[in-house]
């Protein structure tokens, strides 16, 4: 399978990342000042990194009013099981690579986000890798993802509150 | 580089051995009779498909105002018409989100987003938001390609317009010029149901 150079660059910097800067916790110390591009290959990889884990996945873009409006809700239920080792929350933002510096970082800055940002940049195979998600996900956002052990656990179209993020999330903690 | 390898392994391993199968939650499905409707034109006046008495098909297009991929869809929805009005499968636009959920979206704004960027196709209001839930539309845009076929509109795809949102030039799958084209042709569409994100449908809670 080929994967493009750019990509295997942004996987060793992705690496080099999330075990030198950022720690195990899923609750940042900090809003992030980077945010790495990746292909949904690498963040297939990401959730895949430890079988004992419970990963959810938001997907979301700062142009997404749905998505902005439950990311505070996010935030709580990030914060709630901030002291589970097992427990580690993405966000995975839709927003236009090329808006990066100019959108994304300071809303994440602004709004105190401190959960881990990704920007899923893989324009030309969504009709790929949406399916790869959730077969039910049509490609609207927000969704978000509750995976395990390399099986999805759960997965939503739309918006999630806190309880029943929570719900969702204890049932396999 | 250890861990880096067992990273791209895993992901590798994981797309290799998932089988990706499309599905369209409720609405149409591909070879289902599409709906008329009558909905209100930017200019004021009422379209409907039977309108279009020399039409042989039409790209019905559920996009919207305030919504960045659609925004980025524009210019290629106005030469999709440019291409394809002129051989009867003219564009249809329709904008099925609630005013009172995203103001943006209001028929007084699509009246001015209409007139500023010149769309030579209708621009509908779904008021009342009946039409886009019988198609099954879920985001913006969102694109039904109908053909003509014993006097019923069929629907034959379901999808994006193309494969690549951010940049009209780096696009390699042309979903519904390709479709259009085979329907043309008389021939079957190969592509046709794809996904792509977008903006979902914006209905009250």
């Amino acid at each position: 399978m080929f994967l493009p150079q750019r990509y295997i660059y942004s996987t060793l910097l992705f690496t080099f990342m999330s075990t030198a800067v950022f720690s195990q916790n899923s609750v940042l110390s900090e809003p992030q000042k980077d945010i790495i591009d990746i292909a949904h290959e690498q963040l297939f990889a990401v959730i895949n990194k430890d079988q004992n884990t419970v990963y959810v996945v938001n997907f979301w873009a700062t142009w997404c009013q749905p998505c902005v409006e439950e990311l505070p809700d996010f935030m709580e239920v990030n914060k709630h099981f901030a002291k589970d080792e097992n427990f580690k929350m993405y966000l995975v933002t839709l927003d236009f690579a090329r808006k990066k510096k100019e959108l994304v970082i300071p809303f994440i800055q602004k709004n105190d986000i401190r959960a881990e940002v990704l920007l899923l940049d893989d324009n030309k195979r969504m009709n790929t890798w949406i399916s790869l998600i959730d077969k039910s996900w049509s490609g609207a956002l927000p969704a978000t993802l509750i995976y395990k052990n390399g099986k999805s656990l759960f997965f939503k179209e739309g918006n999630m509150d806190k309880n029943e993020l929570i719900t969702q999330i204890s049932k396999h903690l | 580089m250890k861990k880096l390898l067992i990273l791209l392994v895993a992901g590798l391993f994981f797309v290799s051995f998932t089988n990706p199968k499309i599905s369209t939650s409720k609405g149409y499905d591909i070879g289902d009779k599409a709906t008329d409707f009558e909905l209100k034109n930017v200019d004021g006046k009422m379209v409907s498909l039977a309108d279009y008495t020399e039409a042989k098909g039409f790209i019905v297009i559920f996009t919207c105002n305030h919504c960045p991929y659609s925004i980025a869809y524009e210019d290629r929805i106005i030469a999709l018409q440019d291409e394809f009005g002129p051989q009867n499968y003219p564009v249809i636009a329709i904008n099925p989100n609630d005013p009172e959920v995203n103001p943006k979206d209001s028929f007084e704004l699509m009246k001015v987003r209409a007139t500023e960027k010149q769309f030579n196709f209708p621009y509908l209001f779904d008021e009342g938001q009946k039409i886009f839930p019988q198609y099954g539309a879920t985001r913006t845009p969102h694109v039904y390609v109908l053909n003509k076929e014993n006097g019923e509109n069929i629907v034959r795809y379901i999808g994006a317009i193309d494969n690549n949102h951010a940049d009209a030039n780096d696009v390699s799958e042309y979903y519904v010029k390709d479709a259009v084209n085979a329907l043309i042709k008389g021939e079957k569409v190969k592509t046709d149901v794809t996904k792509a994100i977008g903006c979902s449908i914006k209905v009250k809670k």
